[in-house]
């Protein structure tokens, strides 16, 4: 279960006869890019604009290539965890061929994975380490849209940019012991037999992490022309 | 395939990584992803410039009788990319929200009725009772990758999307329905003299739902920067 405020999602469950169609339906479809989902990766995001506000962050993705992986990130890791945000993951060389404006909206993992607060749950450490010392080199850019944080039983308002952890003494105690106590591990153990790991080997880049600035995302109501003005197309 | 890259930049994954990657699946569990039980395939507008219309699949997962939360990709296939989130709720839970929150969510009867949302391979019949549901809903969905304007990489803040309507600027371009319709061995007019008999939702007090079909004004979201709240050196 996620450290954040548990509370139910608003309406009613769902019917038998609904669950047995939604089965039905679902053998005859194919799901390829749900499948294609293999990895499990456990960390935490703040909000762009508030490092007081921290989200425990599940991570369920998918390689693109070997440089770009697709996640979808949820509050937990049950049945009803719920889809909070997506994350993508590139290698260096990608990000370093972003421009210079986009840079900014991406923030690196290196202290993530160096310090053992990032994980993948039940994976054993040998394993692990394996397949985090990509992860370490990488940048990710991550959107929120359901403030579960705050209790929020709806995804509501506009979307959140979130950052990642960058040094000592950013990450919330209480959220840090929750985490290594469900899932039984010890992030300064860990950080030990992670040492060996490298971050990006150009060093982090200086527009990351929003240039070290809070960064916030704005709706703003836009003019559109009249509804009428396009010539009739039909479906 | 949909309109958008082809080939996912970065390297194709290699043989070590896949092994690596491998192991470690195979002993995580990724219980929300076998929640995705219902996939359909439609259309949506860009809120900010309606001309601009994509081919979206949504993946979805059930909470309760009331809330839906998907994974939207451009294709179906096992290189699609992750292209946004969509929540869909009942009538019921969207009358809860106050009237500025609804101004982001956009109805699901008109792309039902035209036959532009479709299950492909599943009979029409055995998903009767649940599309003519789905009619009566509401979704609110950010684009975080657009895809159709090229880019090889999720670039600035997500977009808010709308829902085809039926009003000039809201009518899917007939060139977009053929291509998928031809994919599928589909046709929207046929499932359109199929749905005919579907009821439209009720006319809600005060719905601001499809808000720019009302009021001719889009949402475009941006980038600010700003004072970061912090609890530690931040980066």
């Amino acid at each position: 279960m996620a450290a954040t405020t548990q509370v139910d999602v608003p309406g009613k469950p769902t019917e038998t006869g609904t669950a047995v169609l939604d089965t039905a339906t679902a053998a005859i479809q194919n799901f390829h890019p749900i499948n294609k989902i293999h990895q499990h990766l456990c960390a935490f995001h703040f909000y762009g604009d508030d490092m007081t506000r921290q989200v425990e962050a599940h991570h369920f993705c998918s390689h693109q290539s070997e440089d770009l992986r697709q996640c979808l990130i949820y509050d937990g890791d049950g049945p009803d965890a719920r889809l909070i945000g997506v994350e993508y993951l590139v290698s260096e060389e990608l990000f370093l061929a972003l421009p210079e404006a986009e840079k900014p909206l991406w923030h690196s993992h290196e202290y993530e994975v160096r310090s053992g607060v990032l994980f993948m749950p039940r994976v054993p450490g040998p394993i692990e380490r394996r397949a985090l010392e990509q992860v370490c080199r990488t940048y990710g850019k991550t959107f929120h849209f359901w403030q579960v944080d705050r209790g929020d039983r709806l995804p509501l308002g506009p979307p959140q940019l979130m950052m990642a952890l960058t040094r000592d003494g950013q990450l919330r105690e209480d959220l840090a012991k929750d985490v290594e106590s469900r899932y039984g591990v010890s992030f300064e153990k860990e950080r030990e037999k992670r040492e060996y790991m490298e971050g990006p080997a150009k060093g982090i880049h200086p527009l990351a992490n929003g240039a070290g600035k809070g960064l916030r995302l704005v709706l703003t109501e836009v003019d559109l022309p009249p509804v009428s003005s396009v010539p009739r197309a039909f479906v | 395939m949909a309109d958008g890259c082809d080939m996912p930049p970065g390297k194709p994954m290699s043989a070590e990584k896949t092994v690596i990657d491998k192991g470690a699946e195979m002993l995580q569990s990724l219980k929300p992803l076998k929640h995705f039980k219902q996939q359909f395939c439609s259309f949506a507008l860009f809120s900010h410039d309606p001309i601009r219309q994509i081919e979206t699949h949504h993946f979805c997962s059930r909470l309760n009788h009331d809330f839906h939360q998907c994974a939207v990709y451009n294709s179906d296939s096992t290189s699609a990319q992750l292209i946004g989130v969509e929540y869909v709720i009942s009538e019921s839970l969207f009358k809860t929200l106050s009237p500025e929150e609804r101004k982001l969510w956009h109805s699901h009867a008109h792309e039902v009725k035209t036959g532009l949302l479709a299950c492909p391979r599943v009979p029409e019949s055995l998903y009767r009772k649940e599309i003519a549901e789905f009619a009566k809903t509401y979704g609110k969905f950010w684009c975080t990758w657009q895809v159709d304007r090229g880019d090889r990489l999720p670039m600035g803040p997500p977009a808010l999307m709308a829902s085809p309507q039926g009003v000039n600027l809201g009518w899917v371009r007939p060139d977009l329905v053929k291509k998928r319709d031809d994919r599928y061995g589909i046709s929207a007019a046929e499932l359109r003299e199929k749905r005919a008999d579907i009821e439209e939702p009720d006319t809600i007090e005060g719905s601001n739902a499809d808000y720019w079909v009302k009021c001719g004004k889009g949402f475009s979201v941006d980038v600010v920067e700003t004072a970061m709240n912090l609890r530690a050196p931040f980066p």
